[in-house]
């Protein structure tokens, strides 16, 4: 009880600490007279609807034209959304005090029933949003509902009156504030989509709640989006009109920086980071993001079954070398599940990677040996084809081959029949990434945990998952994070995948856009965030 | 009676000539594709490029999969005989160039016989004995620009594995079509010239028709055309590349080196230019030695 | 011949049934679905999702279904693009892709032809070599080569043209693109005019006009022309399709909303409907065009019968 007191302490205290979240324009700084933005967003939205929204790209513009109850500010702290605080009232249950001048972009209030109306909806099997189990299996009755054993209306969620909003959840979820800032779990108007049905995120149709309204939506051309004048913090909002390119190409992307059509580049294509840096000092940002790249180990393989095999392997990559010099864009080495700056855990790392690599390339030999691998032995290496990928993975089967001398047989493959393979486990060793949905240890640990849908490497480790169990149900946030980083070192220590690096966002934004940070973790940026700086 | 006698005896010297005096027709063609300057030099240049591709690698001081972290995207230089400098790994651009040229060149080489052959015979059978045969055959036609290739190309891999000939089957199945059109409307027209109805008249068998009267004829238009189809042949080679079927690393081919090179084109230009005007070259000669072939088996030019 | 077209336009309804049937089951055999991404969906929320597309129900049944929509006009729900049905992706994009690939074949017409028949007069000359040399650029170099560099001169170094987009048809938008086409097509028409006016020029009928004294921009536009189009013809049938629907090097690098760049996706998402309404598409769009050409064939060589 009084550990939850000092809980709900933080958590208020957390509601009251961070006030505004709209663009916050330093003094001195002079605002161009036009506050128009062109950022590309690397591919066309799957939807507008925020319930199905699940690419980057998707989730980018979802932000812009829904607000839920709490948000990502540019420097990725979370700030209040609709929502102006929020409490957790016993281990499983939150409630938000919603705003009163929150509006929908048409003149209509936004209401707690408008929240209650948006889960139900998210979490709706007919819905078949793809976020569903991802976020459901944290609220009341979420996951049952998604799986059709139970009926939306009984989500555990609940409209106590107008503004206020009641919150259930299946175990202590101490990440609340965090998980609500994803649209998928934010409020939509019941009305225009009754009204419109399937057509209802089309131009004039869209009612939304963010601080900007859709105004014009040509597929794979362009997505013209108009500051929301309704919007609660509107005199906030310094841009007027934001232009989002679906360009997926990165060379098609750099071309359009450079002819003056295009403020963002979405991604720089790889091999172009040093260069673009030296030839746009001023434009060229570069921060780490909450992400791994990493290659799955098949722990089902006759071969990589073998852990003394795994470790071997894992040792041998000189994670330095391959950041500095074959992506070169200011990647972070990884040696462990758990990427810096991931809230709930710290980073674990193996002994060896501070070993010389003379000490570890002897040890790894000596591994093999004990596994009864000898010099020449075969290992097949898959991955989706991709600049990136390829570089990365002749490295690899480089340095696999000169320090163990092994022979990789690589094999690329379109990425659709690289995911069937990982989820058939019909591979040995493949590539994989992934990219936190909400910032918390967990979203990583769903990579390495027993019989989780994102764990392609099928390793088990009851110990480790004894101990993730034992965190999730732990209120005191020091010692879950004591629990999760152990649970975490202790899978890692099975070797059951072969962690690479730490994503950054390495891209080209004008410098003469405003209100860009390298500390936005989650590469979250609201269009309510950003200005354009006379130039 | 006077025109169709003459056509008779076109038909008939030109079967007699093709016993008899083959030797000395494909003589007068071989002088006649010695006159073309262009055509010559294009030949010894391609000539050159094959053997470079055949026996460079095997003399050259590098080899194609060797990384180099200390040598990585350095431009072209005589330190260490990185002639056509190196790619973001470090390994050696002349090498990897001449083996792509080997995979390209052979690619090039048996997917256009195996996509002109069926397509010749497509075209001159739909064409030359028209009706619901045409119809149908041309239809097959139509579908097949419609199937989407990157299909055919993943299912060929899925259920087949990879392997170098199952490259050129696919990208032969892709690009025999276009050929099937130019020769079927060719045919329609040498159908209705006098000497194949005198032909028809004196009883000489369909495919015999086809094969000894019209193909002949076609001669020139196809060479052409099979020149206009060896790029395509050779870059669809990167596109098969890219979904599993092509070449895979360390191995190259000049279509996966350019499709590189344009990536880095800014940063390291070298990337894109030598294997690029490899091709380039390649595919110049190519057009030339079409149109001095064209020239040369004209069957009017005499 | 109206009888043939009219045969022809018909036959379009078999031909699209095949290709329909062989695309579905090629579909439903190539491996990963529209629901496979790098987050896997779990159990329930695939079974929601293929619930939601209809992909629950046996395979035939789904074609059957998809037999019944195309029936009435409807090409179904896009698996990819989630808010748009592919009725109205198709017709957003074949506006995009007409217009430029139709300009581009308009352009190239008139320059390889011209090529053509400058090349074939001058035969074996300096200038039937420099003809092909400049037709050639387009089949000598790859598109994804070209494209870039004249975006890399013309947009961003002397900025006439905007480097790529696309705005309702304005011209600025289109006129690097469809240089770019054209110099593909171009190199095509070119050699194939080239080739196919040397040959009419040697046949004894040509060389009895010259031997007649008529001067030679006579023969060649009243008499040679016109037998030696007849290969040029047979290319464009080909060459308009892939302009229209293959153009997916030139939508790329331009990024235009075309037709080429929905069937890369629509194949790379196994976004089945998608897919599928542009076979259907395109099948219309290559027997129309074949019809096209035939029928030229007739205005040609008046001895060509149907």
């Amino acid at each position: 009880m009084k550990l939850s007191m000092k809980l709900i302490a933080g958590a208020v205290a957390l509601g009251f600490a961070a006030m505004s979240g709209a663009a916050v324009v330093p003094a001195g700084v002079k605002l161009a007279a036009k506050q128009e933005l062109i950022r590309n967003n690397g591919s066309e939205p799957e939807s507008l609807d925020p319930a199905l929204a699940e690419s980057v790209g998707a989730n980018n513009i979802a932000r812009d034209l829904f607000e839920g109850l709490t948000a990502n500010d540019a420097a990725g702290k979370i700030v209040p959304g609709v929502a102006e605080s929020w409490k957790q009232t016993d281990p499983t249950t939150w409630v938000f005090k919603l705003r009163k001048n929150a509006m929908w972009s048409n003149g209509t209030p936004v209401t707690a029933d408008d929240f209650v109306y948006g889960w139900q909806r998210f979490l709706d099997p007919k819905t078949a949003s793809p976020y569903a189990s991802t976020y459901g299996i944290f609220i009341l009755n979420g996951l049952a509902i998604t799986e059709g054993k139970k009926q939306p209306s009984e989500l555990g969620i609940k409209a106590i009156d107008k503004y206020t909003l009641e919150v259930k959840t299946e175990g202590p979820v101490g990440f609340m504030a965090d998980l609500v800032s994803n649209t998928q779990l934010g409020p939509v108007n019941k009305a225009a989509i009754e009204k419109f049905g399937k057509d209802w995120t089309k131009p004039g149709n869209l009612v939304g709640n963010g601080a900007y309204v859709l105004k014009d939506w040509q597929v794979n051309s362009k997505l013209v989006l108009e500051k929301n004048p309704k919007y609660w913090d509107a005199k906030a909002v310094v841009l007027n009109k934001v232009t989002y390119l679906p360009v997926e190409d990165g060379n098609t992307d750099v071309k359009l920086f450079q002819s003056g059509e295009n403020d963002w580049v979405y991604q720089l294509p790889p091999g172009t980071y040093d260069q673009l840096k030296t030839e746009f000092p001023k434009d060229i940002r570069n921060a780490p993001m909450l992400g791994l790249r990493y290659y799955s180990f098949n722990n089902t393989d006759p071969l990589m079954k073998d852990i003394r095999v795994r470790k071997a392997l894992s040792m041998v990559i000189d994670r330095d070398i391959l950041a500095s010099k074959v992506t070169a864009d200011g990647q972070v080495p990884a040696y462990g599940v758990v990427v810096k700056g991931t809230a709930g855990a710290d980073v674990t790392a193996y002994d060896w990677a501070k070993w010389p690599m003379a000490k570890r390339v002897a040890e790894a030999k000596k591994l093999l040996a004990q596994a009864g691998v000898k010099p020449g032995t075969k290992i097949k290496f898959s991955y989706n084809t991709s600049e990136y990928h390829k570089k990365m993975a002749i490295f690899a089967a480089s340095e696999w081959k000169t320090k163990l001398g092994l022979d990789t047989e690589m094999e690329n493959m379109e990425f659709k029949v690289l995911l069937k393979k990982r989820h058939d486990g019909d591979f040995q060793i493949a590539r994989n990434g992934w990219v936190a949905d909400y910032n918390d240890v967990t979203t990583f640990l769903t990579l390495v945990q027993c019989d989780s849908d994102q764990n392609d490497n099928k390793n088990c480790n009851k110990k480790g998952d004894e101990l993730i169990k034992q965190a999730s149900t732990t209120l005191d946030p020091v010692k879950r994070k004591t629990l999760m980083t152990q649970a975490a070192k202790v899978i890692m220590d099975d070797y059951p995948m072969l962690p690479l690096l730490q994503y950054t966002v390495p891209r080209l934004v004008k410098s003469y856009v405003g209100g860009y940070t390298k500390t936005n973790s989650m590469d979250r940026f609201r269009d309510k965030d950003l200005y354009i700086i006379q130039h | 009676m006077t025109k169709k006698n003459a056509a008779l005896v076109e038909v008939l010297q030109t079967s007699v000539e093709a016993q008899i005096a083959g030797r000395s027709l494909w003589k007068d063609a071989r002088i006649r594709f010695f006159r073309n300057k262009a055509a010559v030099i294009s030949l010894v240049v391609l000539t050159l490029v094959a053997l470079a591709c055949a026996f460079g690698p095997m003399v050259l001081p590098h080899s194609y999969e060797d990384t180099d972290w200390n040598a990585m995207g350095i431009g072209p230089s005589f330190h260490d005989w990185h002639l056509f400098g190196t790619d973001e790994l470090g390994r050696d651009l002349l090498v990897r160039t001449l083996i792509g040229g080997r995979i390209s060149l052979v690619i090039g080489l048996l997917a256009t016989i195996a996509s002109v052959s069926v397509g010749i015979v497509w075209g001159a059978t739909a064409g030359f004995i028209g009706g619901k045969v045409d119809s149908v055959m041309m239809r097959v036609v139509d579908m097949l620009y419609a199937i989407p290739y990157l299909l055919i190309a993943i299912l060929m891999v899925t259920i087949f594995g990879r392997n170098f000939s199952l490259v050129v089957l696919t990208i032969s199945i892709f690009s025999w079509m276009d050929m099937a059109r130019v020769v079927r409307g060719q045919t329609l027209s040498i159908k209705s010239k006098e000497f194949i109805e005198a032909a028809r008249a004196i009883g000489v068998p369909t495919w015999r028709i086809i094969f000894q009267h019209v193909v002949p004829n076609l001669l020139g238009i196809v060479v052409i055309y099979t020149t206009v189809t060896v790029p395509g042949v050779i870059l669809t080679e990167s596109v098969l590349s890219f979904l599993g079927l092509g070449v895979q690393e360390p191995m190259t081919s000049w279509g996966v080196l350019i499709e590189d090179g344009t990536n880095v084109m800014a940063a390291t230009p070298w990337m894109i230019l030598f294997p690029g005007a490899a091709l380039s070259i390649t595919l110049y000669c190519a057009n030339y030695i079409g149109d001095g072939l064209r020239d040369a088996l004209d069957p009017k030019d005499r | 011949m109206w009888s043939y077209a009219l045969r022809r336009i018909l036959s379009t309804i078999p031909t699209i049934l095949v290709v329909i049937t062989v695309c579905y089951l090629m579909l439903h055999l190539t491996p990963g679905g529209p629901f496979d991404s790098e987050r896997k969906v779990s159990a329930a929320v695939l079974a929601n999702l293929q619930a939601k597309y209809h992909l629950d129900m046996p395979l035939w049944k789904q074609y059957l279904y998809y037999l019944n929509n195309l029936l009435h006009g409807d090409l179904g729900a896009s698996f990819r693009y989630a808010d748009w049905s592919v009725n109205d992706l198709v017709a957003r994009a074949l506006p995009v892709s007409l217009s430029i690939g139709g300009i581009s074949m308009i352009i190239s017409i008139v320059i390889g032809v011209a090529l053509g028949i400058v090349a074939a007069l001058k035969q074996n000359s300096l200038v039937d070599y420099f003809v092909m040399l400049l037709g050639n650029v387009g089949s000598a170099f790859p598109s994804f080569v070209i494209g870039p560099v004249l975006i890399l001169v013309f947009a961003i170094w002397v900025k006439w043209f905007p480097a790529g987009g696309w705005d309702e048809f304005s011209p600025k938008y289109m006129i690097l693109p469809i240089v770019l086409l054209t110099f593909i097509n171009v190199s095509t028409i070119g050699r194939v005019m080239r080739g196919s006016l040397i040959e009419v020029m040697n046949t004894n009928f040509i060389r009895t006009a010259r031997a007649k004294g008529l001067p030679l921009r006579t023969i060649v536009m009243r008499h040679a022309i016109r037998p030696a189009l007849l290969p040029v013809v047979s290319v464009l049938g080909p060459l308009a399709i892939s302009s229209i629907t293959a153009a997916i090097v030139t939508e790329t690098v331009f990024s235009l909303p075309g037709i080429g760049k929905l069937i890369v996706n629509g194949a790379g998402n196994r976004d089945y409907t998608l897919v599928l309404g542009l076979v259907v598409l395109v099948t219309v769009l290559a027997v129309v065009l074949n019809l096209l050409v035939d029928l030229a064939y007739a205005i040609l060589d008046p001895k060509i019968r149907y």
